[in-house]
């Protein structure tokens, strides 16, 4: 510990504690679940994954060094480019910004841990494991090869027949898993563990921005996701919907990718901008300007960035009109953008600034950003665009937006948290030379690369002949690049260094006015021995002994004799204190998951399918166990006690965060539905073939039979539910069972209509996206069904009843959700296509 | 928690855009489809049912938004002052109002430009 000697009482308040949250060493650390560790390993991963794509990244600029460079072919120089930019999106970018919101949010709002730590362990182990898949490609020679945005027909089977494109497909998919878990998570988190007193307008900026970033992660993913798995299966087995002679379209891909790839840019830059929110009022040493202006800015960027994703699609042939509609939404979102940079200049126009390592990334931030956004603004120009699209300046544009808008301030975050991390303090010196270096190096590069593209280099060319004009600045570029290069090396040996030379960190080092710095630094696994009320937005800066108070014990949730690991479960929106939230404990089940998820994943890059199935099975096998351990199980919480005064544990009520969890998640999944049906009627409209066949394909009315025993089935549980709350749960166990049985009888009718009829998802699209409709609303409805019976086997054993009602109803949210799902598929499927003139 | 209907409830506070999100599909969802079944002929320029069945739709969202906005204001004006309640409220309120100004901004091309071409 860096700051004064503890008290004996504070050190046997930390030994009890440690007895319950400690981190096992050796293998045993695979099983550690909490977020301080899981938020590290997420950091530490990405930035070896950066470094990879960086490295990438050199190689492409040394190819383009000079005219007529052979030191790669084409078919490599294809792989590097796209591994560069897919490791750089999925697996750094995206990941670092997760990991470091992992790491800090339950800490910035007083909590001990994430609301579904096993979940955050899964969610690590899905992006190491997938990571890893992707990478290997590239040292086998069979990488994705088709740009990181992977558009058809390029990467469809005739013109990528190699595994390469599949990589990418099942990689990406793999690691979204993670990304997803991730959002989830910390949506809940944020509304449903805010330390006491912590209302909606006291929550740190930072807990703001990572709010909207993980409500976009949670709706804009989805889209890939589901074009990932179209597309694989357009591959693998030939159920053709981006093929035009099947009746496909592959501008459907560019739709599903750019719906996801739009917000992935806000995704990456929000808690980017969330770190510039944070930071900059501590160095200014004043409150942030606007702080409802902030809010107000983030929340419209989040949203309007969804109105986008057609401004990368100018040159594909869209009426003028709706080309408008997008060039308006474009500039549109420039303006809350502008708010918040307005904020930031506000707070440092009003504030005692000092110029610390971190302020110097902040202000490179700003010079970058708002050049690389006003790029943006002469993008979202239709003409201009048409003009400059798949050149250079497009590769300008968004090295200046993405490492200016993402890096920079991850650069400041990491200097300003590394004392957090480690407890010392890195170099000045180093850190202001890796600083101009980067900063130098960056412009060297992409400044002149804008030049290149008004030239008229194209994008993706692996070399190009003298006499173009391009020599000079491509010449330049490389230069910039390597001490863009040399820069980050010299903040990687600063960091290195600092564990090792790095002066002690004081208490609240910088000193900042969030909670984070009230742990000790490095963090314990606990974060806080006793969880503190909140006054104001500002809780260190109102108390400055919080640090020692805390260690004290002399706030909440301070006994830990219990042996359970809990924070509050409070308000959303005053910050009330409403449960006790019991959280789950180191297991190997996250890694086992992750380790068989992965063995999925690998089974069908060999296309060994049925080896992918008994992985699948096992996977799900794993993750019943996992949700077994609940509620009142022995392993979870069978003691319902707590102290006099305290509110009751959430498993002993009826409104805990997996109900919060479960709206959330199928918030993602009735993303990806709608994205299907999205699909759906743009095929219907727009593909330039469309062929529907004559014959119906499949038995209407076992769908309608399906759907009518869906709604018997769901609103028999909900009577059994409304039972259940209020105190009754007669009959529950073989209530549940017999809702499960019902369940799986209209799973077995959707079963029957898939295969029983005429379907032939290989010759036409229309056929495939019916049978993917069909294939969707089966999966859940036997997902329900087994959970349905899960619970009722749990009544039976005494981990479900009028004391402990809360796990059926998580699984309730699934059975509406899935009748919604299956009469809207009703609706599209069999009522619609006779209104669009089909038989 | 407070019902849903509660201008306190904090969902109000992405109502605005969730709104707009939902507008922003039906335009350019119904641009789409308007141009396949039955595109107004080209000689009418901007002028055409189909600008002004978009329009006088855009109308109506913005006037729903401005409701919207005005009931959480009213309702921010009631609660106590520096309350949670208060701030989401007045956030929805603004939030609504920027849902409002957004699809004016986005609907601006339906008097310039012909829908199908």
């Amino acid at each position: 510990m860096s700051r004064d000697m503890p008290s004996p009482e504070a050190e046997r308040l930390h030994e009890r504690f440690n007895a319950v949250w400690g981190n096992p060493t050796g293998w045993r650390a695979l099983t550690v679940v909490n977020h301080t560790t899981v938020g590290l390993r997420f950091l530490v991963t990405g930035a070896l994954f950066f470094l990879f794509g960086g490295l990438l990244a050199m190689l492409l600029r040394t190819q383009l060094a000079l005219p007529g460079r052979d030191f790669m072919g084409p078919d490599l120089y294809n792989q590097v480019f796209t591994m560069h930019g897919t490791v750089m999106m999925f697996l750094f970018a995206v990941p670092m910004m997760e990991g470091l919101a992992v790491y800090l949010i339950p800490k910035m709002i007083g909590a001990r841990d994430l609301v579904f730590p096993r979940l955050s362990a899964l969610g690590y182990f899905c992006y190491l494991f997938g990571g890893l898949i992707l990478v290997a490609s590239l040292f086998l020679d069979i990488a994705p090869k088709a740009g990181w945005f992977m558009y058809t027909p390029l990467s469809s089977a005739a013109h990528t027949p190699g595994p390469n494109s599949d990589f990418w497909l099942l990689g990406i998919t793999f690691v979204e898993i993670s990304a997803v878990s991730a959002g989830v998570e910390l949506v809940v988190s944020i509304l449903r563990t805010r330390t006491r007193g912590m209302t909606l307008d006291r929550m740190p900026l930072y807990a703001w921005y990572i709010l909207v970033m993980a409500m976009m992660i949670v709706v804009g993913f989805p889209p890939l996701i589901l074009g990932s798995i179209l597309l694989e299966l357009e591959r693998a087995a030939g159920l053709p919907f981006f093929e035009v002679a099947r009746g496909g379209d592959p501008l459907l891909w560019q739709h599903l990718f750019w719906l996801f790839g739009h917000p992935e840019v806000y995704i990456i830059f929000l808690p980017a901008a969330g770190i510039v929110s944070t930071l900059l009022p501590v160095f200014a040493q004043r409150p942030i300007v606007g702080y409802r202006w902030v809010v107000l800015g983030v929340l419209s960027t989040g949203f309007i960035s969804f109105g986008l994703w057609v401004h990368h699609m100018f040159t594909v042939g869209i009426p003028q009109l709706a080309q408008a509609f997008f060039s308006a939404a474009s500039m549109l979102v420039a303006i809350p953008t502008g708010v918040q940079i307005f904020a930031w200049l506000a707070t440092l126009w009003l504030g005692r600034p000092v110029y610390h390592v971190p302020m110097l990334w902040l202000v490179g931030f700003l010079v970058i950003f708002v050049a690389g956004g006003l790029t943006g603004v002469m993008l979202a120009l239709v003409p201009f665009d048409w003009q400059v699209h798949d050149t250079h300046f497009v590769v300008a544009h968004m090295h200046y937006v993405l490492v200016g808008g993402m890096f920079f301030p991850l650069m400041a975050g990491l200097y300003y948290w590394l004392p957090h991390f480690s407890g010392r303090m890195p170099s000045v010196r180093l850190g202001r030379w890796g600083f101009w270096l980067v900063f130098v190096g960056f412009n060297l590069t992409f400044l002149v690369m804008h030049w290149t593209g008004l030239l008229g280099m194209p994008r993706r060319i692996y070399t190009y002949p003298t006499g173009l004009g391009w020599d000079w600045p491509n010449l330049i570029s490389s230069i910039g690049s390597f001490v863009m290069a040399i820069g980050i090396a010299t903040v990687l040996l600063d960091i290195v260094l600092h564990f090792r030379f790095g002066l002690p960190a004081k208490e609240n080092p910088w000193h900042a006015d969030t909670l984070e710095w009230a742990t000790s630094l490095p963090p314990t696994s606990y974060n806080f021995a006793s969880l503190p009320e909140v006054r104001g937005r500002h809780p260190l800066w109102d108390d400055p002994g919080l640090p020692q108070s805390i260690a004290h014990g002399e706030h909440a949730l301070a006994v830990i004799d219990h042996g359970r690991r809990e924070t509050w479960g409070s308000d959303p929106l005053t910050g009330q204190t409403r449960e006790i939230i019991h959280l789950p404990g180191n297991s190997w089940l996250p890694v086992i998951a992750a380790a068989l998820i992965a063995g999925v994943c690998l089974s069908l890059l060999t296309r060994a399918y049925g080896l992918a199935a008994l992985f699948a099975l096992t996977s799900l096998g794993v993750l019943l166990r996992w949700s077994w351990e609940n509620g009142a199980h022995p392993k979870a919480a069978p003691d319902a006690k707590t102290q006099p005064g305290d509110p009751p544990l959430h498993s002993r009520t009826c409104d805990g965060p997996g109900l919060w969890g479960m709206a959330v998640t199928l918030l993602a999944d009735g993303a990806l539905y709608l994205s299907l049906l999205f699909g759906w009627f743009y095929l219907w409209t727009v593909a330039p073939d469309w062929q529907v066949p004559e014959r119906a394909g499949f038995d209407q009315r076992l769908l309608l039979a399906s759907a009518v025993l869906l709604a018997v089935a769901t609103f028999w549980q909900r009577r059994l539910l409304v039972r259940l709350r209020q105190g009754d749960a007669r009959g529950l166990a073989g209530g549940l069972a017999g809702v499960a049985g019902l369940g799986l009888l209209h799973a077995v009718l959707l079963l029957w209509a898939l295969l029983g009829g005429e379907l032939a998802p290989r010759q036409t699209a229309h056929d495939a996206v019916i049978a993917v409709v069909l294939g969707y609303s089966l999966v859940h409805g036997l997902l329900a069904a087994v959970l349905s019976a899960l619970q009722g086997w749990r009544v039976r054993c005494g981990y479900v009843g009028v004391e402990t009602p809360y796990e059926p109803l998580v699984v309730e949210q699934l059975w509406y959700y899935n009748l919604g799902v299956l009469w809207i598929g009703y609706f599209a499927l069999v009522l619609f296509p006779p209104t669009w003139g089909a038989a | 928690m407070r019902p849903l209907r509660s201008p306190y409830n904090p969902i109000h506070i992405a109502l605005g855009l969730v709104i707009w999100s939902l507008w922003f599909v039906a335009l350019y969802g119904g641009l789409s489809v308007a141009c396949r079944v039955a595109p107004p002929a080209l000689s009418l320029g901007m002028w055409n049912w189909l600008n002004l069945l978009l329009g006088l739709f855009s109308v109506a969202t913005v006037a729903l938004l401005l409701g919207l906005a005005r009931w959480s204001w009213r309702a921010a004006s009631r609660a106590g002052k520096r309350s949670p309640e208060r701030f989401a409220a007045r956030l929805a309120a603004t939030v609504h109002l920027v849902g409002a100004v957004a699809t004016l901004v986005v609907a601006v091309p339906l008097l310039r430009l012909p829908p199908c071409v």
